[in-house]
C-alpha cells in the first residue's frame, strides 16, 4: 500500500515537473539563426571538452589509484602526503587551482600548454575524489576475504589483484561513474586560463549575439551525450562484475 | 605431524589470546583437536600454527621446522597448509571451481589444465559437480563449506587446519560436512582441528587439548580425556556441553 503511493507519489510529481520544464523551455521563441553562423565554434569546443575530458579521465584513474595506494601504504610518510593532498584539493576550489596551476606553478619550470595544465589539474581534482571512492571499496572487502587470501598463500599483490580489486571494482563502479560525468562537466572552468571548451565557446557566441539562451541550449545536449554513455557503460559494466552476496 | 611449541603466545594488546601455551605431540598423532570455551584462544592457536599469525613470544616447530616471523617465510609455511574457516570464506565473485583452480595456478603454480582436472577431481569426490559452475552465492552453506574443503586439500597440504568448520552450519548440514571431514581423517590426512562438536573430537581426534582464558588446562588421548578428564573446569565443560 505504501509502496504503491509512493511510486504513485514519486511519478506524479517527477513526470509532471519534467513535463514542465520541457514545455517551458520547447515554448520559448528562440532566434536559432543568430547563433547559425557560429556552429564551427560549438563544435571545436565540444571537441576541445571531449579530448580533454578524456585523457583527464584516464589521468584521473591513475592519480587516485596512486593516491588510494599512498592512503592503504602500511608506511607513514606515504599515508601522511597522500591524505593531506586528498583533502587540500578536495577543500579548496578548482578555480583557484586552475589559476595557480598554469600562472604560478607552470611558469616555474617552464611549462605553457594551457591544454597540458589544463588536463593535470583535472586529473588530481578528479583524482582526489576518486581516491576516496576507491579506498572506501577497497575497506568494503571483509575481513575474511584477506584472511582467506592469506590463508591460501597469496602475496599482497595477487590478494589485490585477485581477489580484492575485483570485488572491489563492483562497488566503486556507480561513485566513480558520477565523479566521471563530473570531470566532463568541471572542464568548463577551464575557461579561466582560456582553453577553448565548449563552455568557454558558447561564453563567447553569446557575448557577440546576445542570445543567451541560445548560446547556452546546446550545452545541454553536448554535455549529456558525453555522460550518458558513460553511465551506461558503467551500468553495464556493473552487471558483468556482479555476483550473489 | 611431530609439533613442538614452546611457551607459544599472541596478544592482542592487552587481550592475551594464547599465552604460554607449551605442548609436545609425536608423529603418531594424525588428528588433533582443540577444545575449549569460546573465546578460549582455540582460533588464534589454530592461526599460530596455520602461520597466519606470528607468535608474540615464544617458538613452535613443526616436523623439525621452525616458524619464523619472516613474512616471505610465513608464506612458505601457508602454502604447505591447507585451511579452512568457520565462515568458508570463499570468493564470491569466482565459480566453485575457479576458486580451487585459482590457488593452484597462482600459489602452486600449476598448469591451468591440471588444476582444472584437480578442481574437478576434488569437486566430484565430494559430490559437487552439479554446482561447480555456482558462485558462492547460489550455494547452501554446507556446500559452501564443502567447496572450501576441496579448495583447502587441492594441493594435498601436508596438514589441513580446520576453525570451528561446522559452527555456522544447521545440523543437516553440519552432517555432511563431518562426513566429509571424517573420510578425510580414514584417508590418513593429517589434521588440526578446533570444534564444538565433542562427538566428532572424540571420535575422530588421537588426541586433545583444552584451551580456556589462552591457556591449555588440560590435553591427552582423545578417549581418555572424554572418558575423564583430570581437572575439574574440564570435567565441568565437558558435562555441560555433552548434556544436550
Amino acid at each position: 500500500m505504501v509502496k504503491r503511493a509512493v511510486a504513485i507519489f514519486v511519478s506524479l510529481v517527477l513526470g509532471a515537473s519534467f513535463c514542465f520544464v520541457f514545455w517551458v523551455v520547447a515554448s520559448h521563441d528562440y532566434n536559432w539563426s543568430a547563433i547559425a553562423p557560429y556552429w564551427r565554434n560549438f563544435l571545436s569546443g565540444w571537441w576541445m571538452t571531449l579530448m580533454i575530458s578524456a585523457a583527464a579521465l584516464v589521468a584521473s584513474v591513475l592519480v587516485g589509484a596512486i593516491l588510494t595506494g599512498g592512503q592503504l601504504s602500511p608506511y607513514r610518510i606515504p599515508r601522511i602526503l597522500s591524505r593531506a593532498f586528498v583533502e587540500i584539493i578536495r577543500g579548496t576550489p578548482l578555480l583557484t587551482q586552475i589559476l595557480i596551476g598554469f600562472y604560478l606553478v607552470a611558469p616555474a619550470i617552464g611549462w605553457d600548454s594551457r591544454f597540458g595544465v589544463g588536463l593535470l589539474v583535472l586529473a588530481c581534482f578528479s583524482g582526489a575524489y576518486l581516491a576516496e571512492i576507491f579506498r572506501g571499496g577497497v575497506e568494503s572487502i571483509p575481513q575474511s576475504q584477506w584472511l582467506s587470501a592469506k590463508a591460501i598463500g597469496f602475496t599482497g599483490a595477487q590478494t589485490y589483484r585477485f581477489v580484492v580489486i575485483p570485488q572491489a571494482i563492483r562497488r566503486v563502479l556507480p561513485a566513480s561513474a558520477g565523479q566521471f560525468a563530473n570531470l566532463i562537466k568541471d572542464s568548463s572552468l577551464l575557461f579561466v586560463i582560456s582553453v577553448h571548451e565548449f563552455t568557454m565557446q558558447a561564453r563567447e557566441v553569446n557575448a557577440n549575439t546576445y542570445a543567451t539562451f541560445e548560446a547556452y541550449l546546446p550545452l545541454i545536449f553536448g554535455y549529456f551525450i558525453l555522460t550518458f554513455p558513460i553511465s551506461l557503460l558503467s551500468r553495464s559494466l556493473e552487471k558483468r562484475f556482479s555476483y550473489e552476496h | 605431524m611431530s609439533i613442538e611449541a614452546k611457551a607459544l603466545s599472541r596478544f592482542y594488546g592487552s587481550t592475551r589470546a594464547v599465552d604460554g601455551v607449551s605442548l609436545s605431540l609425536s608423529d603418531d598423532v594424525q588428528v588433533l583437536a582443540l577444545i575449549g570455551p569460546s573465546g578460549g584462544g582455540k582460533s588464534t592457536f589454530l592461526r599460530l600454527l596455520g602461520g597466519l599469525e606470528a607468535p608474540t613470544s615464544g617458538s613452535l616447530c613443526i616436523d623439525g621446522e621452525n616458524l619464523s616471523t619472516d613474512e616471505l617465510l610465513l608464506r612458505e609455511w601457508r602454502k604447505k597448509n591447507g585451511f579452512l574457516f568457520q565462515s568458508f570464506n570463499l570468493f564470491p565473485h569466482l565459480s566453485a571451481r575457479e576458486n580451487i583452480v585459482l590457488p593452484l595456478v597462482e600459489v602452486h603454480d600449476w598448469l591451468r589444465s591440471d588444476a582444472e582436472q584437480r578442481a574437478d577431481e576434488v569437486i566430484d569426490r565430494f559430490g559437487l559437480s552439479a554446482h561447480s559452475k555456482k558462485q558462492p552465492g547460489q550455494l547452501s552453506g554446507g556446500q559452501q563449506q564443502r567447496i572450501a574443503l576441496a579448495r583447502a586439500i587441492a594441493h594435498e597440504p601436508r596438514w589441513l587446519l580446520l576453525d570451528e568448520p561446522t559452527s555456522a552450519l544447521d545440523p543437516e548440514m553440519k552432517a555432511e560436512v563431518l562426513d566429509l571431514i571424517q573420510e578425510l581423517c580414514e584417508s590418513g590426512q593429517k589434521i588440526v582441528l578446533s570444534t564444538h562438536e565433542m562427538g566428532f573430537a572424540r571420535g575422530a581426534a588421537d588426541h586433545v587439548v583444552f584451551l580456556a582464558q589462552g591457556q591449555k588446562v588440560e590435553e591427552g588421548d582423545a578417549e581418555a580425556l572424554f572418558a575423564g578428564a583430570e581437572t575439574g573446569e574440564v570435567r565441568n565443560f565437558l558435562a555441560k556441553v555433552m548434556k544436550w
